[in-house]
């Protein structure tokens, strides 16, 4: 029962996980290195979501995207870690419960 | 209007007014308003005005990419650091210190994600601004009920309806209707000529505007993949979107390939083949300024002889310098 909740309390930022990588799988690769950060504003918001959740992860998405423009010095730039680490993470990307190696 | 659609609209606005702006001025030069051909002339002026407006961007990143140089032995360094690694924690840990590097010596070559973001979208407001006037339906701005039909009406060449695609073709012939083989013909051309186009772009940058350190790096594999990938992207459009869109696409390709062949010629990435050919060609007209501002000449060849040159009186010397192939030694 638990572990349905917490299932279901995933599924929304899952759902964006596959999504966002499927898209870095096959639309990423066609205008190749754009992104002036490492991670890239995709693997920056694919974690963003792994960690805090859709909303809150894609607003930090959307932000960081807005601060990849040409005049942005770039460079290393990791998205900010929650206090309390609640979730694994699969190798494939989906949050699962349990606190894994992620 | 949903989500997507409040997005969409100032940008669908602004096509609709850059659209109907070339419109009007073209039928005010003498075109037919209603021909195929002004409209297609339209999309084509949009292209023009999106790719304007995008050059200083373009400048900004050449300019970055200029600065490389200073960076390279650094550069040579840390790929030298993880040569032959090809775990994922090297690789991250070889574009973590890569970008640090960029960011200490202010040389971030990359072009960065907004202005990608933004032309998504004026492509999708593009795909919608003549799926509508498909329907006649009018815009949301400039573009008028008597425009929407007109444009949604017009006929490339008279034959070719632009809100047409393969697709709907195809379907249309395999169902046994009258179907129009025009429309075909034309998206396969275009289909063909992008990818040309692309491939061109491509190689030049890839053949001749590379430095030695962007071609020992990952990014170069990904490059290479792209040449191949993107034909199967633009079949697979050809095929979906209608022949105003691909126009639109057409037109930006070869954009991108004429500005790719400036920037290759005149500001080629330093230590690449074509810097060198540029370095070369400049020597050889005496304008090759070094970085302290003097002018770099190289010395033509002169044929070495022992022999003692005879003095001559000055009405014979110009006759020997006037002579052919004397002049060139």
């Amino acid at each position: 029962m638990n572990g349905f909740i917490t299932a279901l309390v995933l599924a929304p930022r899952n759902a964006a996980v596959l999504l966002l990588r499927g898209y870095r799988a096959i639309i990423s690769p066609l205008y190749g290195d754009v992104c002036r950060y490492y991670p890239s504003c995709s693997a920056y918001t694919l974690q963003a979501i792994q960690e805090h959740g859709l909303v809150v992860g894609s607003a930090l998405g959307v932000r960081r995207i807005a601060r990849c423009h040409p005049w942005a010095e770039g460079g290393i730039d990791d998205v900010p870690a929650k206090k309390n680490h609640r979730y694994g993470v699969t190798p494939f990307g989906f949050v699962v419960a349990g606190r894994g190696k992620g | 209007m949903d989500f997507i659609g409040t997005i969409l609209w100032p940008l669908k606005w602004v096509v609709e007014l850059l659209l109907v702006g070339w419109h009007w001025l073209l039928s005010n030069v003498g075109l037919d308003p209603a021909a195929g051909l002004t409209w297609v002339l339209s999309i084509v002026g949009l292209v023009l005005v999106v790719r304007a407006a995008l050059i200083p961007i373009f400048v900004r990143q050449i300019k970055n990419q200029r600065r490389m140089l200073e960076v390279a032995p650094q550069l040579k360094k840390i790929q030298e650091k993880y040569k032959g690694k090809k775990d994922q924690i090297s690789r991250e840990a070889m574009s973590r210190e890569t970008m640090e590097l960029y960011k200490k010596t202010g040389t971030n070559p990359l072009s960065s994600c907004l202005p990608l973001l933004i032309q998504m979208p004026i492509f999708f407001a593009l795909f919608s601004v003549l799926n509508d006037a498909q329907h006649k339906k009018p815009g949301v701005g400039p573009l008028n009920q008597q425009l929407a039909d007109q444009f949604g009406n017009a006929k490339l060449f008279g034959i070719a309806p632009l809100h047409d695609s393969f697709a709907s073709q195809w379907s249309l012939m395999t169902a046994g209707q009258p179907y129009t083989v025009s429309v075909m013909i034309i998206a396969a051309t275009m289909v063909v000529l992008m990818t040309a186009s692309q491939f061109f772009t491509q190689l030049q940058i890839v053949s001749k505007n590379m430095s030695p350190e962007t071609k020992a790096s990952p990014m170069f594999k990904q490059q290479r993949i792209l040449l191949y990938l993107l034909p199967l992207v633009f079949a697979f459009s050809g095929v979906a979107f209608p022949l105003g869109v691909m126009f639109y696409w057409l037109t930006s390709n070869i954009w991108t390939m004429v500005q790719q062949f400036l920037v290759i010629r005149n500001m080629p990435t330093p230590g690449s083949e074509a810097a060198k050919a540029r370095e070369a060609r400049l020597a050889r007209k005496g304008k090759l300024v070094a970085n302290d501002g003097d002018i770099i000449t190289i010395e033509e060849k002169k044929p070495v002889t022992t022999q003692r040159q005879q003095p001559v009186n000055k009405n014979r010397a110009k006759k020997q310098q006037a002579r052919p192939g004397d002049a060139k030694g």
